[in-house]
């Protein structure tokens, strides 16, 4: 078994293991996350109507939280599938990003990989990974870009998320309705990713392109099929560089 | 709905989900990058992250903004202070989940 995962060469095996199980630690806290938006999200879905095979069914093959979430009063609505669809591909826009940002590191795969590694990619897995890689490529910038190491962390993180996921969908799609609001779970997750952020918003350009995100994502929060969290995210990354680039030039003068 | 039309659904969100999660890992070949564009992706998890989190601490349900001494609020500020402080992401998550109960059930 151990073979058929990570290949027949030991000294390959032992690098993508090493990577993997690093991968594996990595998303460890963010599952306390994972764990309890996959557990909202499978309650929701019975909540709606979905019988618990069309929902394991929705849960097993699509993963992808927030789409589920934003079709859900579609389903409960009936309205036309193809709507339902252009909803969820627009709560999906951010991932079209991060799969720029990845690009670089994925290249090399050929066409069947690249869309595993694709549909692999949550928000916390990006997030974790392109820290982690650009702080690799600070300390080393002559570094390959997809290395054997960066892709089996990748593939560690995705593992543990989609456990955590998979797992905590599937308990709440049979326990259902029976978790009281008032345990605060979903709060938790709230607060974890606040932790997650932390840490990258070290530089000043970065603070001041998440102020703005935030500011545009609540100012923008009534838009109609999630629009608001795509405005926040370009208006952040725009705010960003501007600072970036206003940094830059008083450094120059200086 | 039918159950055809949610299996048709299902498919279709799946089909849509695998689109966009590697929608440049396909195209990336033509349509190329540049530096900068690279550059400023730098800055997306962080702000897709603060995009999901504002809404959620700053705005009651229906719309609104929530007041000064929200348990939500004062419980993200803690968090913010406890990662800060211990570098740990499930101590962050303890304290300020204990901030949270704390003031909902007595604040």
């Amino acid at each position: 078994m151990p073979q058929l995962v990570f290949g027949r060469d030991a000294a390959v095996a032992r690098t993508r293991r090493a990577a993997f199980r690093d991968g594996l630690r990595a998303v460890l806290p963010a599952t306390v996350a994972t764990g309890p938006w996959g557990l909202v999200t499978g309650v929701a879905m019975v909540k709606v109507g979905l019988t618990p095979w069309e929902a394991l069914g929705m849960t097993l093959l699509v993963f992808a939280g927030s789409a589920q979430l934003a079709a859900l009063p579609l389903i409960a609505a009936s309205a036309p599938v193809w709507v339902i669809l252009l909803a969820a591909t627009v709560v999906n826009l951010r991932f079209v990003i991060f799969s720029a940002g990845l690009y670089p590191y994925f290249k090399r795969f050929p066409l069947p990989k690249r869309l595993l590694l694709g549909y692999l990619t949550s928000d916390v897995g990006f997030a974790i990974s392109l820290q982690r890689w650009t702080a690799q490529e600070r300390n080393d910038p002559a570094a390959a870009r997809g290395s054997t190491e960066q892709v089996w962390f990748f593939l560690g993180i995705a593992a543990g998320n989609w456990l955590a996921w998979q797992s905590m969908s599937i308990v709440g799609i049979f326990v259902g309705a029976q978790v009281p609001g008032s345990w605060g779970l979903d709060y938790a997750a709230i607060l974890a990713l606040v932790a997650l952020t932390v840490p990258m918003v070290a530089s000043r350009p970065a603070l001041v392109g998440a102020a703005t995100s935030g500011v545009v994502a609540v100012a923008a929060a009534g838009f109609p099929l999630k629009l608001g969290l795509v405005a926040a995210v370009l208006a952040g990354i725009a705010a960003a560089m501007a600072a970036d680039i206003a940094g830059e030039r008083l450094r120059g003068r200086a | 709905m039918s159950s055809l039309e949610i299996w048709a659904t299902i498919v279709g969100l799946t089909a849509v989900t695998v689109g966009t999660r590697s929608f440049f890992l396909v195209l990336g070949d033509h349509v190329p990058l540049p530096e900068r564009v690279q550059h400023a992706l730098r800055y997306a998890p962080a702000c897709a992250l603060v995009a999901l989190i504002a809404p959620e601490v700053l705005m009651v349900k229906g719309g609104g903004l929530v007041a000064w001494n929200d348990p939500k609020l004062i419980a993200a500020a803690v968090a913010v202070g406890a990662m800060l402080a211990t570098r740990s992401m499930l101590a962050t998550m303890a304290i300020g989940m204990a901030a949270f109960t704390a003031l909902r059930l007595w604040g």
